[in-house]
C-alpha cells in the first residue's frame, strides 16, 4: 500500500516538473520592461528619428516640383523602352512597395537580380544590391539601356524628349533649350556606349561634342526621375506609434499597439538576435555591403556583390564626381573614401526592414520566398559560396522566437509618406 | 608554482589598460614616438554619417609635430570586419593638427582604428578605441 503511493507520489512530481518545464518552454511569455540602452535603440530606429531628405547637389533639379512632374511621367512611361512595354513602373510597382514580387526583375529579358523597392533610396549613399551606383539619377539611366531591362538606347530617349511637345516643354523650363538632334547624319536614330555591337559602333562613330550634348540631355532625363523618386518615402508604422508612446511613458497604449509576440520579437531584434547591426537606424539599414552567406539563385555562379560594384561606381561616368553632376564643388565624400578589399566579395547591400509586406520573394536573386526562410538563414550561418560569411555564429534561436522575430517585422509595415497621386500613373 | 606565477605576472595585467588608453583621451603610439588625440567634426558621432576628424600628433613631451604622414585602417575586432570607408589625411592644418576626410561607421559597438605615423621617416602604430 506504501509503496502504491509513494510510486503515485512519485509519477505526480514528474509530472508537476515536466508541467512546469513546458510551461516554461512554450507557455505564453510576457515581454520584460525596456532598459534605458534599449530606448535609445528604440527611439534610433523610430521614423521620428529620420532626418530631413539629404540635399544632393549632383542634381540641380532634385527638389524641384516641376522635375518631380516630369520625373513621374517619365516613371511609368512605355515609350522609354526597346519594344514600347517597359517602363520604371515595370518592376517598381507603386502598389508592391516600388518591387514586383519576382525574384528577378522581368522587362525585355530577365533582370540579374530582384528588383529593390525605391522608397527611401534618397538617403542611400549607394543604389543597387552592389553600389554600382550613387545617386538615383545616376541609377535611373541604367536600366533604360541594359537589355534585359528596358533595353533602349541613350540616343532614343533624348530623341523621344525632342519629340514630345509636353516633354520638350517640361524638359526647356528645367534644363535650358533641348539641343536639335535631327541631323541623322550626326545624331543616328539608335547609338550608345553599351555592349551591343551596332549601338556602340553607331555611338563610336559621334564626335565627342555631339555624344556629350546627347550625355547631357540623358542624364537630365535621370535627375527629373531622380526628383520624383525622392518623394517616394516610408510612413509611420505600428513600430514607430508603439515606440512613441513607450517613450513617452505610456505603458498601457504602448501595449495596446504592438502584440506581446511583436514586443517579443522587438526584444529579439535590438538584443540576441543582433539584427541591429546592420538593420540600423530610422530605415532599419546602414545601407552598407554584407556577405551573410545567402546561397546563389540555382543555376547562376555566386554573385560577387560589392567587389564588383565598386569598380562599377567608380568608372561610372554619371557618378558624383563625373562631368554630369551638377555640383561645381564635386563635393562626394563617399565616392572619394570608399573602400574595397576582400571582405566585399559576395557583399551586397542591406534592405530597409520596412515594409517587406507584399515585397517576397527577398534576398539578391529573390532566393528567400518567406521572411521564415531569411531568418532561418541567420538561424543556421551557413558558410559562404564565396567570400566570408559575416554572421560567424549560427543565431541558435528556438522556433518560436523566430515567429516573434516574423511577427514584429510585421509591425513596420505601413502606408508611404507619399501623396497618392505619385502612386499612379500621372493623369495627362 | 603556479600561484607564485599568478602573483608574478598579475602586475603586467594590470598595466595593460595603461598601454592603449592615457589621459585626456588622447593615445601613445606603441614605440613611444608620438602622442595622438582627435575630434570628431560630428558630435557626438553616430553611425551611418560620414564626416572628418582633426587628428593631433605630438611629442610624448607635448610638442606638435609637423610634416606627419597619417593613414588609417580599422575595424570591429568582435565582428571581424573593417571599416566601411576608407580615410585619408587630406591637409595638414598646422600646430600638429590633420584633417582626416571620409569616417564613417555602421555598427554601434566597439571600433579599432590603427593609426600609423609617420615623421621623417621614423614609423610608428597605435590602435585607438572608440565605443559606438
Amino acid at each position: 500500500m506504501t509503496s502504491i503511493t509513494s510510486r503515485n507520489t512519485g509519477a505526480l512530481v514528474v509530472m508537476v516538473v515536466l508541467l512546469a518545464a513546458g510551461w516554461w518552454l512554450y507557455g505564453p511569455r510576457s515581454p520584460s520592461t525596456w532598459t534605458a540602452t534599449d530606448l535609445a535603440i528604440l527611439q534610433s530606429l523610430s521614423i521620428d528619428n529620420l532626418p530631413p531628405l539629404p540635399p544632393d547637389p549632383s542634381n540641380a533639379v532634385a527638389d524641384s516640383e516641376t522635375a518631380a512632374r516630369f520625373g513621374h511621367r517619365l516613371f511609368f512611361d512605355t515609350r522609354l523602352s526597346a519594344n514600347g512595354s517597359v517602363s520604371c513602373a515595370t518592376c517598381h510597382q507603386a502598389e508592391r512597395r516600388f518591387s514586383d514580387g519576382l525574384p528577378k526583375g522581368r522587362g525585355i529579358g530577365l533582370s540579374g537580380r530582384n528588383s529593390r523597392s525605391i522608397v527611401g533610396t534618397a538617403y542611400s549613399p549607394w543604389l543597387y544590391w552592389d553600389g554600382r551606383r550613387d545617386s538615383q539619377w545616376a541609377q535611373a539611366l541604367s536600366p533604360l539601356e541594359d537589355p534585359a531591362e528596358h533595353g533602349g538606347n541613350r540616343m532614343q530617349f533624348v530623341r523621344l524628349i525632342g519629340d514630345d511637345p509636353a516633354y520638350r516643354h517640361f524638359y526647356e523650363l528645367l534644363f535650358g533649350s533641348l539641343p536639335d538632334f535631327s541631323d541623322r547624319r550626326r545624331f543616328p536614330d539608335a547609338a550608345a556606349p553599351v555592349a551591343d555591337p551596332a549601338l556602340r559602333a553607331a555611338w563610336q562613330e559621334m564626335t565627342a561634342a555631339d555624344q556629350h550634348s546627347v550625355n547631357i540631355a540623358f542624364a537630365n532625363l535621370g535627375k527629373a526621375i531622380a526628383a520624383y523618386e525622392r518623394l517616394i518615402l516610408p510612413g509611420p508604422s505600428r513600430f514607430d506609434a508603439y515606440v512613441r508612446a513607450v517613450l513617452s511613458g505610456n505603458q498601457t497604449t504602448a501595449e495596446g499597439i504592438l502584440s506581446n509576440e511583436e514586443i517579443l520579437g522587438l526584444q529579439l531584434f535590438i538584443g540576441e538576435a543582433r539584427c541591429t547591426e546592420c538593420h540600423n537606424g530610422p530605415l532599419f539599414t546602414n545601407n552598407e555591403f554584407h556577405n551573410t552567406g545567402v546561397l546563389t539563385f540555382p543555376g547562376d555562379l555566386p554573385d560577387r556583390g560589392r567587389i564588383d560594384g565598386v569598380r562599377l561606381v567608380r568608372n561610372d561616368p554619371f557618378n558624383c564626381l563625373g562631368e554630369y553632376s551638377d555640383d561645381p564643388d564635386r563635393n562626394c565624400p563617399e565616392l572619394t573614401y570608399v573602400r574595397t578589399g576582400i571582405e566585399l566579395i559576395a557583399a551586397t547591400r542591406t534592405p530597409s526592414l520596412r515594409n517587406l509586406g507584399g515585397t517576397a520573394p527577398y534576398s539578391h536573386k529573390g532566393q528567400h520566398d518567406t521572411l521564415a526562410s531569411v531568418l532561418d538563414l541567420y538561424n543556421r550561418a551557413p558558410l559562404a559560396m564565396i567570400g566570408h560569411n559575416e554572421v560567424e555564429k549560427p543565431l541558435g534561436l528556438s522556433r518560436r522566437e523566430l515567429k516573434w522575430l516574423e511577427a514584429f517585422l510585421g509591425s513596420l509595415d505601413a502606408p508611404l509618406a507619399t501623396e497618392l497621386e505619385w502612386l499612379t500613373a500621372p493623369v495627362n | 608554482m603556479a600561484r607564485t606565477f599568478l602573483l608574478q605576472t598579475a602586475w603586467v595585467f594590470l598595466l595593460l589598460p595603461l598601454a592603449a588608453s592615457a589621459e585626456d583621451d588622447s593615445w601613445l603610439t606603441r614605440s613611444g614616438y608620438y602622442r595622438i588625440s582627435y575630434k570628431s567634426e560630428l558630435q557626438p558621432i553616430e553611425i551611418n554619417r560620414i564626416h572628418s576628424w582633426v587628428v593631433h600628433i605630438e611629442s610624448p613631451a607635448g610638442e606638435p609635430l609637423l610634416g606627419a604622414e597619417i593613414s588609417v585602417t580599422g575595424g570591429m575586432p568582435l565582428h571581424n570586419h573593417g571599416l566601411p570607408t576608407d580615410p585619408k589625411m587630406t591637409t595638414e592644418i598646422g600646430n600638429g593638427d590633420y584633417r582626416l576626410e571620409g569616417v564613417r561607421f555602421h555598427m554601434n559597438g566597439y571600433w579599432e582604428l590603427l593609426v600609423t605615423i609617420d615623421v621623417d621617416g621614423k614609423r610608428d602604430t597605435v590602435i585607438v578605441p572608440l565605443d559606438l
